[in-house]
C-alpha cells in the first residue's frame, strides 16, 4: 500500500512554502506530487522541485469539487505508470489541496474509493495555519475550520512574523481539534518524520463533524441525492494577469503599497512569478495575503520556457480590469520617472524628449 | 517616443477610465470625467464629494495634484484651494479614497520571504 498525505490549508497559509522545504530532504525522495490550484493558471509547480514524471498538475478547478474524476483518475494513473516503470517507483503521494478545498471529499475518495483502497491508503491530513492570519480565516471562512478539523497534524506557519499570536491561535486551534499535535514551522522548516507516517486515517479521533462531513460524502457517493452544491463563496473569484513585457523593479513595491491599501481584506491571496526589466533572466516571486507580502524572492533562474510574467489573485470582488489597468500604469509611472531622471545624468536626450513630448 | 516614456498616449482617458474602474472596486457611486485644463479627471460622487485631478509638471518631485471638496463640505474650502501632491498613482489612490471617505485595506507590511525554493 502506498501511503497519501494531504496537506490543505487556507490560501497563503504556507502549504506550497511547506511541500518546497520538504521536497528537498532525501527521506521524500521516492514521492510523488499533486499539486492542486484554484487558480486558472498554476505556479506551484514551478516552486517545487521535483521530478517532472512524478509530479501532477491539477488547475481545473478546485480538487474537492473535482475528485471523482480527477484525483481518482490521477492516481489511478500514477499507480499504471509506476507499474509499467514509466515514472520513478515512488514509496509515497503527497497531495497539496487549493486553499479553498474542503478536504472531507478528498478524504472520502481515499477512504473509500474501490478503484484507490487496494493501491493507496491515506496516511494523513497536514493542515497549515498562518499565525498572522489564522484565527480571522478561521472566523470568516468555513473551509478553514474544515481545514483544521480533519488534521492529523498542523503545523503554525509564520510564528517568526507573529509570535505574540501563536497562543491566541494554538488555544483556538485546540477548541476545534484538540487530538492534533501543533507544530510550529518557521519557513516551512519541518522534518519529513514529524509530519508523515501518522498511520491509517481515524475519524474517530477528529471532531465530530467529520464524521458527519465524510458521511455526507458517502451519501452522496451512492447517488442517492443530489451533490449538496458544495460551492465555495460566490463571491470568491480568481484571475490570472499574464504579461510579456518585463515589468520595472521599482514597480514591484508600488503594486504590493496599491493593492494593499485598495483591496485590503478581500485580497485572499495573491502569488505571482514577475519577469523584471532590470534582471530579465532572474525571476522574482511575490506572495501575498491580505496586506502581508513576503518580500520578493529572485530565482536564480526560470524554473520552465515560459518566462512570463504570471500573477494569480483570488479575492472577494476584486476588479481584474482594475489590477490589469493598475499594473500597466504603474509601470509607465516608473518607466517615464526613470527616463527623467535618466535625463539629469544625460542631458544630451532632453532634447530629443522634448520634442516627443 | 514610447522607447523612452511608455505608456504616454492617452493619458488623460487611461486615467479616467481607471478612477471611474477605482470607484467600482471601491463600490462608490459617481462619474468621472474630463475637466477644464489643467483638470485632467474631474470625480463627482453621488454623496456630493468632487475630486480634481491635475498632472504635475515634469519640473517637480510630484506626479499628480488632487484637490476635493467633501461631501457637505462649503465651496472654497482648503483641501479644494491647497493641492494634495502626490508622488504617485498610489499616493494619488489615497488621495482620492481620503477624498470621498472610503475606508479600504492597510499598509502593505512587507515580511521576510520563505527560503528561496
Amino acid at each position: 500500500m502506498i501511503p497519501v498525505s494531504i496537506i490543505t490549508g487556507f490560501l497563503g497559509s504556507g502549504k506550497t512554502t511547506l511541500l518546497a522545504r520538504l521536497m528537498r530532504d532525501p527521506a521524500m525522495s521516492r514521492t510523488a506530487v499533486i499539486i492542486n490550484e484554484f487558480g486558472a493558471i498554476a505556479l506551484d509547480h514551478d516552486l517545487i522541485e521535483t521530478s517532472d514524471e512524478s509530479f501532477v498538475q491539477l488547475s481545473n478547478g478546485c480538487l474537492c469539487c473535482n475528485v471523482r474524476s480527477d484525483l481518482t483518475l490521477t492516481l489511478g494513473d500514477l499507480a499504471a505508470r509506476r507499474a509499467q516503470g514509466t515514472v520513478p517507483p515512488f514509496e509515497r503521494v503527497v497531495i497539496e489541496t487549493s486553499g479553498l478545498a474542503d478536504p472531507a471529499p478528498i478524504l472520502h475518495a481515499l477512504m473509500t474509493d474501490r478503484d484507490l483502497i487496494d493501491i493507496y491508503a491515506l496516511d494523513g491530513v497536514i493542515t497549515t495555519v498562518d499565525a498572522l492570519m489564522g484565527i480571522a480565516t478561521l472566523e470568516n471562512h468555513e473551509e478553514s475550520q474544515r481545514q483544521v478539523a480533519v488534521a492529523d497534524r498542523i503545523v503554525i506557519t509564520k510564528t517568526d512574523i507573529a509570535e505574540a499570536q501563536t497562543d491566541a491561535i494554538k488555544q483556538r486551534l485546540a477548541a476545534i481539534n484538540p487530538g492534533a499535535p501543533v507544530i510550529a514551522a518557521v519557513r516551512g522548516a519541518i522534518a519529513p518524520s514529524v509530519l508523515f507516517d501518522c498511520g491509517f486515517y481515524d475519524v474517530a479521533s477528529k471532531h465530530p463533524d467529520v464524521g458527519a462531513w465524510l458521511a455526507h460524502e458517502s451519501v452522496d457517493a451512492a447517488g442517492e441525492h443530489a451533490h449538496p452544491s458544495h460551492q465555495h463563496s460566490a463571491t470568491i473569484t480568481s484571475f490570472c494577469i499574464v504579461r510579456e513585457e518585463p515589468l520595472c523593479a521599482a514597480t514591484l513595491p508600488l503594486l504590493l503599497s496599491a493593492l494593499a491599501e485598495n483591496c485590503g481584506v478581500d485580497l485572499l491571496r495573491m502569488k505571482g512569478i514577475v519577469r523584471v526589466r532590470e534582471a530579465p533572466e532572474r525571476p522574482a516571486v511575490i506572495h501575498g495575503v491580505q496586506h502581508v507580502y513576503h518580500a520578493p524572492v529572485w530565482l536564480p533562474r526560470w524554473p520552465s520556457a515560459d518566462r512570463r510574467t504570471r500573477m494569480v489573485f483570488i479575492g472577494r470582488g476584486i476588479r481584474e480590469s482594475w489590477v490589469r489597468t493598475l499594473i500597466e500604469l504603474l509601470d509607465a509611472e516608473v518607466a517615464a520617472e526613470t527616463a527623467r531622471r535618466t535625463l539629469v545624468t544625460e542631458p544630451w536626450l532632453r532634447g530629443k524628449v522634448d520634442s516627443m513630448t | 517616443m514610447n522607447e523612452l516614456l511608455p505608456g504616454m498616449r492617452d493619458e488623460g482617458g487611461q486615467l479616467r477610465a481607471f478612477l471611474a474602474d477605482s470607484l467600482a472596486q471601491w463600490q462608490v457611486a459617481g462619474t468621472v470625467q474630463a475637466g477644464e485644463a489643467p483638470v485632467m479627471a474631474e470625480i463627482r460622487a453621488t454623496s456630493g464629494a468632487i475630486v480634481w485631478v491635475e498632472r504635475a509638471g515634469h519640473d517637480t518631485p510630484f506626479r499628480w495634484f488632487a484637490r476635493w471638496r467633501s461631501a457637505g463640505d462649503a465651496p472654497g474650502g482648503v483641501r479644494e484651494l491647497r493641492p494634495c501632491a502626490c508622488a504617485s498613482l498610489v499616493g494619488l489612490l489615497g488621495a482620492v479614497r481620503d477624498a470621498l471617505g472610503v475606508e479600504r485595506g492597510s499598509a502593505v507590511r512587507i515580511v521576510p520571504a520563505p527560503e528561496q525554493t
